[in-house]
């Protein structure tokens, strides 16, 4: 089980007179610190997949990157089957795979390299490697570029072999940011039945994600996050009963939206 | 650690523009710049010898048989005659003569009773020619015929010529030796020529392997790997650092072997007494000095990379560091400065007045054992704040 509770992050303001006018009217932007998360708890039980929800800036990122033990927080805790995450950071990292939203190939190693030399990071032998490599291949369909070098790539062949990478060591939670964001059709279901695999294997999956109809299909939690708060947590069922199945309006209703703003927000940007 | 080593020096050695800097550009950049000043050089040299040379005499009929030895070496010179009060300045800005001798009325072979004489060479020196030797050849043979005629009217046999000619003599007898001599001449050049290259073949594969890391989007999956920092840091200086000594010796050794190709014969012997003279354990120390100072630099470059938050802001900061880092070079040759009193605790000059103690074979090697460790503790200071800067969420995610 995986469990967050409390979460704050702030960030200094390198030069506030250089922020837009905008993002001065955040009320996150406290004097020369932007708190970028403020408040963030959710929970995901074992086999589960928890879609996290947000608006643009709502804090996703942040928190998905302190999950993964990139950013150490300012408050809060974060457990991983009891494991305290925040205490023993390199421990946590062996139980976690993670696949940020802006992640980047090498360019001069192969994809296979790619995933290889991820895999030995994680103490991997090369016949175990290997194998696994052989493996994610076939599930995510990367016969045909996996030794080829990276940087030609195109963005669904660097998504399958990034994924593959965050997950090479068989980790005990899959963290996703946007995992699916400027994919085509091919590479999006790609992608979707390779998270649906690791669920039936039980291995819990936390992704952030814009695409609502992502989340109904795979998800049993939804957690919704806006101004770095948590806004809504709990099962799809209670997600999508707070508009009657209309997802689109449950979303808009945890951030106390109608589709009326929405669009008046639109027709005033 | 040596798992990001060796997958660092992988990607580095399949990076076209990394193996041009390191490898491509010294081993054909240099022959190619000694190649073609040699060629050009040696054209105009070549052409400035045997070129025919348009002159005027004015005054001729004073020195009839200097005159007469120009007009007769054709192959050499070709008379011009000059118009009525001619602007010698125009004639030869307008390429009409290339020189005027003016010889004046008083000249007179017996210099006993005339007394010297000076002749006016009007020419254009700003260029590379040979006026000035070549004229100087039939002069001088004329004026060594009036100086020993000169001597035998007087009676003087060739010891009082000699006293009169030359009365004190200093004759210099230098206790240094051959190696001492040629160690102070290339000892300076030699650590500034080699800690700029140390730097330059370091700095393409610093600026890829922290900002271009974070330009990439790649450091976060190094960052999020059970690999421990300070190893992944590790990993890093030391490929920055092999590809620093790589670089320098790289280029140091096409030097070496264009030179000798170039060259040929006399340099191959002067390369050789060189090689004789210093020794090997000398090349040893030279090399052992310069550990430390590429630990520094792939630490500092390193630090800097990492701070930056592209590729381009990196090799900005990198360029200003060249400045730096030159400057306590540069220091060390200049005259007067030696391996004593304060400048053996000035960073990296000291490193580089000693390589040239040891290359004139004068070192102490009880200051170099001083000097090295001084080195190497800046070096791990360096690292360790590398180590801690790699640390900071500030510098990583800025």
């Amino acid at each position: 089980m995986i469990e967050i509770n409390g979460l704050a992050k702030k960030f200094p303001v390198e030069s506030p007179k250089k922020l837009s006018e905008q993002e001065r009217k955040d009320p996150r932007l406290r004097g020369r610190h932007f708190h970028s998360v403020k408040d963030v708890s959710f929970h995901c039980e074992e086999g589960q997949v928890l879609g996290l929800l947000g608006p643009n800036g709502a804090g996703k990122t942040t928190t998905l990157r302190i999950l993964s033990t990139a950013l150490k927080p300012d408050k809060g805790e974060v457990s991983i089957n009891g494991h305290n995450v925040l205490s023993d950071p390199t421990i946590a990292r062996r139980k976690i795979g993670f696949l940020s939203s802006s992640t980047g190939l090498y360019g001069r190693l192969t994809g296979r390299e790619n995933i290889t030399y991820v895999g030995k990071l994680h103490g991997l032998g090369d016949s175990e490697v290997a194998s696994r490599i052989a493996d994610m291949a076939d599930l995510l369909d990367m016969h045909s570029f996996l030794d080829r070098r990276a940087e030609n790539f195109s963005s669904g062949m660097k998504q399958k072999v990034s994924i593959a990478r965050a997950v090479i060591h068989q980790p005990e939670l899959v963290i996703l940011d946007e995992p699916t964001t400027g994919l085509d059709i091919m590479a999006t279901s790609t992608v979707m039945a390779f998270i649906r695999r690791l669920k039936e294997k039980g291995t819990p999956v936390i992704f952030s994600t814009h695409h609502l109809d992502e989340v109904q299909e795979l998800c049993d939690r939804v957690s919704v996050i806006n101004v770095g708060e948590t806004v809504f947590d709990g099962t799809l069922a209670q997600f999508s009963s707070l508009s009657d199945g209309r997802m689109h309006d449950s979303f808009l209703k945890t951030l106390n939206q109608t589709s009326d703003e929405e669009v008046s927000n639109v027709v005033n940007l | 650690m040596w798992l990001i080593f060796k997958k660092e020096f992988t990607e580095l050695l399949r990076d076209k523009k990394t193996i041009m800097f390191m490898i491509v550009l010294p081993v054909l950049l240099f022959p190619l710049i000694i190649g073609v000043t040699v060629f050009f050089t040696s054209m105009a040299v070549d052409k400035a010898e045997n070129k025919v040379l348009n002159f005027a005499v004015v005054g001729k009929q004073y020195a009839p048989d200097i005159y007469q030895s120009m007009v007769q070496e054709t192959d050499k010179f070709n008379e011009v005659t000059l118009p009525e009060n001619a602007d010698y300045a125009t004639l030869i800005n307008n390429e009409t003569v290339d020189f005027v001798l003016e010889i004046p009325e008083t000249f007179n072979p017996d210099i006993l009773n005339s007394g010297q004489h000076t002749l006016t060479l009007y020419l254009n020196d700003a260029g590379l020619n040979k006026v000035r030797s070549r004229v100087g050849e039939v002069v001088d043979k004329y004026a060594k015929e009036y100086q020993v005629a000169a001597f035998s009217t007087l009676g003087m046999d060739e010891a009082q010529q000699n006293a009169l000619l030359d009365p004190v003599i200093i004759e210099r007898e230098n206790i240094a030796d051959d190696r001492e001599v040629w160690g102070e001449r290339l000892g300076g050049m030699l650590p500034y020529f080699i800690f700029f290259l140390c730097l330059q073949g370091a700095m393409a594969p610093a600026s890829d392997l922290g900002a271009g890391e974070k330009e990439r989007g790649t450091l976060e999956t190094l960052l999020i790997s059970p690999m421990e920092r300070y190893k992944v840091v590790l990993g890093k200086f030391f490929t920055i650092g092999a590809a620093g000594v790589i670089c320098a010796l790289i280029t140091v050794t096409s030097m070496a072997v264009w030179g000798l190709l170039i060259s040929q014969g006399m340099a191959i012997e002067f390369v050789a007494d060189i090689m004789a003279m210093v020794g090997i354990a000398d090349f040893v120390l030279i090399f052992l000095m310069l550990v430390p100072v590429v630990a520094i630099f792939a630490s500092v470059l390193l630090s800097l990379s990492i701070y930056a938050r592209s590729f381009k802001e990196a090799q900005s900061y990198m360029g200003a560091l060249m400045m730096v880092v030159i400057f306590p070079v540069l220091i060390a040759m200049m005259p007067g400065v030696e391996l004593k009193g304060g400048w053996i605790w000035v960073p990296l000059t000291n490193v580089a007045l000693a390589m040239k103690e040891l290359l004139k074979g004068t070192m102490d090697y009880f200051a170099l054992f001083g000097i090295f460790a001084s080195t190497l503790a800046i070096a791990v200071a360096m690292l360790t704040f590398c180590v801690y800067w790699f640390n900071k969420e500030k510098v990583l995610f800025r």
